[in-house]
């Protein structure tokens, strides 16, 4: 019966990041989470920006606008990290958490990676004021 | 096809004289133009070999050489296209003679990482249950279909591609070396675009037979 559900889970696309058509996208009725703590700012260095082009430029491009090489393979397209609308929308620490935890731990789509394992949360923290560069904007 | 393969004869000092070099058929057949058989020889756009003997399974290596197929659509990770989605090395990669191919990949596999910890894996086979919940782990938990090719539930490969293909695997890689990728990748890649994972015991064994069950054509091979 387990088995089944889980069948049906997989059929229906639910969390799939996949080419595969979803009726609603994970991640689109995420909560926000205003009453979170802001992240300490941590200095963008060009580390920043090679750690950044390293390993997110796979998916969110070597722009950040969510058109890197695995892009056109997933269902739920990765973030525009320039998408000043979206970015004021999100706090600090959200960001931090999608990147420390992944999309999944923060209701986002699971084919954002957690990077928890990968690297330090100084080094994360870098990441999410590198976003802030790329969309040119402060959380509201 | 431009070839971005800088050649192995560069030297570095500090480095073993004894590793610096390609073996002399790498050299003889041109594989060592683009490939590196030493951790000791300047990266290369390709590939590395010189733990080929305990990354891939013989009979491929033999098929791979004398029929090869695209693993990485994206090219190499260290291929300067990579990022732009137009690596330089678009292939074909080159093709050898039945009995070429066979010599060649006995003398793959006979590159070897010295004290390479020996891995024990139980051989049974996943069950369709496990392995539908295995594919959650893969697929949700840790993304791995992000970036990595493997097969929906109609057996069509589907996935990212910033990762080499998995659809084959268990007819290419040698499960004890997946098991080890998946538990230190360090040991085989010093930086590579992979997220760190530390998984649990239970999870590196389920996930290794998961990707040995990936096999093109179950049937026509093994
Ligand atoms: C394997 C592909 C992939 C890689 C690699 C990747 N991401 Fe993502 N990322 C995604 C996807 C897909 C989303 C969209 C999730 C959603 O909208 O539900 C996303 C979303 C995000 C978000 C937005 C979360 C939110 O609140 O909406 C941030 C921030 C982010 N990624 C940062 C990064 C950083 C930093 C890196 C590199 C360390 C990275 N990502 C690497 C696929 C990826
Ligand atoms: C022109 C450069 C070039 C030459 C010459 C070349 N290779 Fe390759 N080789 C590549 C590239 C690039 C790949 C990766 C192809 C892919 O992933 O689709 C590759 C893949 C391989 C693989 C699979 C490795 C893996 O990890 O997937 C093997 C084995 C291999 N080559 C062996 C050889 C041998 C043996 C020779 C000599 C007869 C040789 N190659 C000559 C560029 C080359
Ligand atoms: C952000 C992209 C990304 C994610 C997510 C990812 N991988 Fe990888 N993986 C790669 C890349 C890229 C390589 C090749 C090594 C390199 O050049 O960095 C690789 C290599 C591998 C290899 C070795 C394949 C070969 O032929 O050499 C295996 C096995 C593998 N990954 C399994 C997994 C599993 C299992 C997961 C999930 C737990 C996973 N990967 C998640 C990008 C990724």
């Amino acid at each position: 019966m387990m088995a089944l559900s889980i069948v049906l889970m997989l059929m229906s696309g639910m969390w799939a990041c996949d080419p595969e058509p979803t009726s609603a996208p994970p991640g689109a009725s995420a909560p926000a989470e205003p009453g979170k703590p802001s992240v300490p700012a941590q200095p963008v260095t060009r580390q920043t920006r090679d750690t950044y082009q390293f390993y997110c430029a796979q998916c969110h491009g070597l722009k950040g606008k969510g058109d890197g090489i695995n892009a056109r393979f997933l269902t739920v397209p990765p973030r525009d990290h320039t998408k000043t609308d979206y970015l004021e929308t999100r706090s600090d620490a959200q960001l931090f958490d999608a990147i420390k935890l992944g999309g999944l731990a923060v209701g986002r789509a699971p084919c954002m990676p957690a990077w928890g394992h990968t690297f330090n949360d100084d080094t994360i923290r870098s990441l999410v004021r590198h976003i802030r560069e790329l969309c040119h904007c402060e959380a509201f | 096809m431009i070839l971005i393969c800088w050649g192995l004869w560069g030297q570095s000092l500090w480095a073993e004289p004894a590793l610096q070099t390609a073996p002399a058929w790498a050299e003889v057949e041109g594989c060592a133009t683009c490939h590196r058989f030493s951790p000791n020889q300047p990266e290369s756009t390709a590939p590395d070999l010189f733990y080929a003997g305990n990354k891939f399974q013989q009979d491929w290596l033999v098929e791979y050489l004398q029929r090869p197929t695209v693993i990485r659509q994206a090219g190499h990770t260290r291929d300067p296209g990579f990022l732009q989605g137009q690596p330089d090395f678009t292939g074909p990669h080159p093709v050898l003679k039945p009995k070429d191919a066979a010599t060649l990949a006995a003398a793959l596999m006979t590159l070897k990482l010295p004290d390479l910890e020996t891995v024990a894996l139980a051989t049974t086979p996943l069950s369709e249950g496990k392995k539908v919940r295995i594919k959650i782990l893969f697929e949700r938990d840790y993304s791995c279909i992000a970036c990595h090719e493997s097969y929906n539930l109609a057996r069509q490969p589907r996935g990212g591609v910033s990762g080499p293909s998995l659809i084959d695997a268990g007819n290419r890689l040698q499960a004890e070396w997946v098991y080890l990728w998946l538990q230190q990748p360090k040991i085989f890649l010093k930086k590579g675009r992979m997220p760190v994972y530390q998984f649990d015991e239970e999870t590196l064994l389920n996930l290794t037979r998961y990707i040995a069950s990936h096999k093109k054509e179950s049937g026509n091979k093994n």
